[in-house]
């Protein structure tokens, strides 16, 4: 018994550090962030060890209070905000529809499989080679530097997400639910939302926040559509960059400033994100 | 109430029959067994009842009324599904007043009739639970209790009882014969296990392999079958088949096994003149057909006892009789040993006859 004893404390001891040492690997790049953030300028090469404030150099809150409360910063914040949450909104509005017409009926020209693949295969497809046909249709829309062309870009990008994951899910509700309520009085459309939404509920928060996150990330298009109203959070962040080098010590506070909103969110909505990415695993 | 008509109905599956013409009609208020193995097409058979499955070919009519394009809700009919269906985010009240709400009834008829149900059920008690904590006999009465609120014509239950434990089951078994009689609603129960189809309903419908083998009250598919098919699906124990050899020996017939032979009565005779022109058959005869004694009588044949199962009431004897095996159903105070031998006297009038390759019945 203390021999076994000895061998899972060994083990864990063993997985503890694995743990950790992954778990660093993960935080290292926002720590460093974090820290730039607290530099001056000068500290911001000389540093030496793992950059600890006090330890290393003496923190300064000048560069927070320099960027957080500026317009710019402000407004990317603004756009990022509208753009990821109407993307995600505008993605499951039509993408868990479809999700459920795929798992539940059965098309005859095109086979359910190979639409699901067709959906997939647009996250195959590299987005830089699609940057400049979404330059000119939003050109020829007059739709350039507006929100509704980043909101318009990140649905259609996000949108293949919301099909895949939100199909397995349908497909894992038993169809005898909607069956069912078929049987008992209802229409098509009113067992798909009476029973099979409510009981998918958990994976569509799930799968909202992970592409809300896709949207709020991605910076490829936004750099490409927007000028000057409609610079998202990736973009204010790269802008760091001026004719001196990389101003290291306002990207530590933009970084900083990008990560917070999706963290929280998360946080709150932790509970659902397991439960609707495991829910086959539960079901019944 | 309604009487249903399936008429010449067909099911593919791609190219797979599923369902193969099919024919059965059932009466206002009766209650028909659909028995078959598993892929015999009896549950696509309720599944195109109820409008879950599109009609390959022929026609299903509701009393006169065609309803092969009638959406499920617009068919009156109420299922009890095999998993049960229950909604786990509902209550067992809203679980139950489900198809009232869905037809826009009046709240307080809701209340009245789901507490009405609940009480015939005995799940009175347990209305503001949910599905997951519930048992599964207590599931099962509320799959049910969906299925009655809301007094439809017709009935469908698709294996409602196939995942309780025995005793339970047993005990549903007569309860839903008594609601059924109770309601006088035309029910439909699709099931495996050929216990509950002889216990519970009126006719039986046998199927195998998308063909509806035989149709008639469980005393006729009991004593009656039509094929080797049907007999050797019902019955428990099992019935005992024997290959044997018609011989014709002074104008009379005998049915020869290596450790028997019989002389068939005229009107036996008269049937295998007429309807059997091979030699080879096949005997059946169930296990509570056959009398076993450890004392030998004019009648009797013997064989040699290999196994004595005592299973309460009765007991089970397997006997190796030249070269088969076969199980005698008899008291539970026989008292034949293992590896002795024993004598065996047929019930005369109750044995079966069957085609050697088609295992159509003869008598």
């Amino acid at each position: 018994m203390a021999e076994r004893g000895a061998a899972a404390q060994l083990r864990w001891a063993v997985f503890s550090i694995l743990a950790i040492a992954v778990t660093m690997a993960f935080l290292f790049p926002i720590y460093w962030s974090f820290s730039q953030s607290l530099r001056n300028p000068l500290d911001t090469f000389t540093v030496a060890g793992f950059g600890i404030p006090w330890v290393n150099f003496e923190p300064t809150l000048g560069n927070w209070i320099d960027q957080v409360g500026t317009p710019e910063t402000m407004h990317a914040l603004y756009n990022s905000t509208v753009i990821s949450i109407a993307a995600a909104i505008l993605a499951l509005l039509l993408g868990v529809p479809a999700a459920y017409a795929v798992a539940r009926f059965q098309f005859r020209t095109w086979k359910n499989q190979d639409i699901t693949i067709w959906f997939l295969s647009q996250r195959i497809l590299p987005p830089v080679a699609t940057v400049i046909p979404f330059y000119l249709i939003m050109r020829t829309f007059n739709l350039l530097d507006t929100h509704l062309a980043l909101i318009l870009i990140n649905a259609t990008f996000v949108l293949p997400f919301v099909v895949v994951i939100l199909r397995q899910t349908f497909l894992e509700l038993p169809v005898e639910l909607e069956e069912s309520a078929l049987v008992d009085g209802a229409s098509y459309w009113t067992a798909f939302w009476r029973v099979a939404l409510p009981l998918a509920a958990p994976s569509m928060a799930a799968t909202g926040l992970i592409i809300f996150a896709f949207s709020w990330n991605e910076f490829l298009f936004a750099v490409a559509i927007s000028s000057q109203n409609v610079i998202t959070i990736p973009v204010h962040i790269a802008g760091a960059v001026d004719t001196r080098g990389v101003q290291f010590w306002f990207m530590g506070v933009r970084a900083m400033v990008a990560v917070i909103p999706p963290v929280l969110i998360a946080l709150i909505a932790q509970r659902y994100i397991v439960r609707g990415l495991t829910m086959g695993a539960v079901k019944g | 109430m309604a009487s249903v008509s399936i008429d010449k109905v067909w099911k593919y599956y791609g190219q797979t029959p599923a369902v193969k013409e099919l024919h059965l009609e059932v009466a206002d208020g009766e209650f028909v067994a659909v028995l078959g193995p598993s892929g015999c097409g009896k549950s696509s058979t309720l599944r195109m009842l109820a409008g879950l499955e599109h009609i390959s070919a022929g026609e299903i009519r509701f009393g006169a009324k065609r309803i092969n394009d009638l959406p499920p809700r617009d068919r009156d009919i109420a299922m009890v599904f095999e998993n049960y269906a229950l909604y786990p985010h509902k209550t067992v009240f809203d679980n139950m007043a489900n198809p009232l709400k869905l037809r826009g009834v009046e709240r307080s008829v809701i209340e009245d009739r789901v507490r009405k149900a609940a009480a015939i059920l005995e799940i009175g008690h347990l209305l503001e639970r949910r599905p997951g904590e519930l048992s599964g006999g207590q599931k099962q009465r509320t799959a049910i209790g969906r299925a009655i609120v809301r007094e439809p014509a017709l009935f469908l239950f698709d294996e409602p009882i196939a995942h309780l434990d025995a005793k339970l089951r047993a005990h549903m078994r007569g309860e839903l014969k008594l609601m059924q009689r109770r309601l006088g609603t035309t029910m439909i129960y699709v099931t495996h296990d050929q216990l509950e189809a002889l216990s519970m309903a009126d006719r039986i419908a046998v199927m195998n392999d998308g063909v509806l083998q035989q149709l008639g009250t469980p005393r006729q598919i009991y004593d009656h079958p039509v094929n080797a098919w049907v007999a050797g699906f019902v019955g428990e124990p099992p019935i005992n088949f024997l290959d044997c050899r018609i011989v014709e020996e002074k104008g009379e017939l005998r049915l020869v096994h290596s450790s028997f032979d019989l002389v068939l009565r005229p009107e036996q005779a008269a049937i295998v003149r007429e309807r059997y022109a091979q030699r080879e058959v096949r005997m059946g005869i169930r296990p509570d057909q056959i009398a076993i004694s450890t004392v030998e009588t004019p009648d009797s044949f013997g064989g040699q006892i290999l196994v004595t199962e005592p299973i309460g009431g009765d007991m089970l004897v397997d006997v190796s009789l030249g070269g088969d095996k076969v199980l005698v159903k008899t008291r539970p105070d026989f008292e034949g040993r293992m590896d002795s031998p024993c004598y065996l006297t047929l019930d005369r009038g109750r044995w079966h006859l069957f085609g050697k390759d088609d295992g159509v019945a003869l008598f």
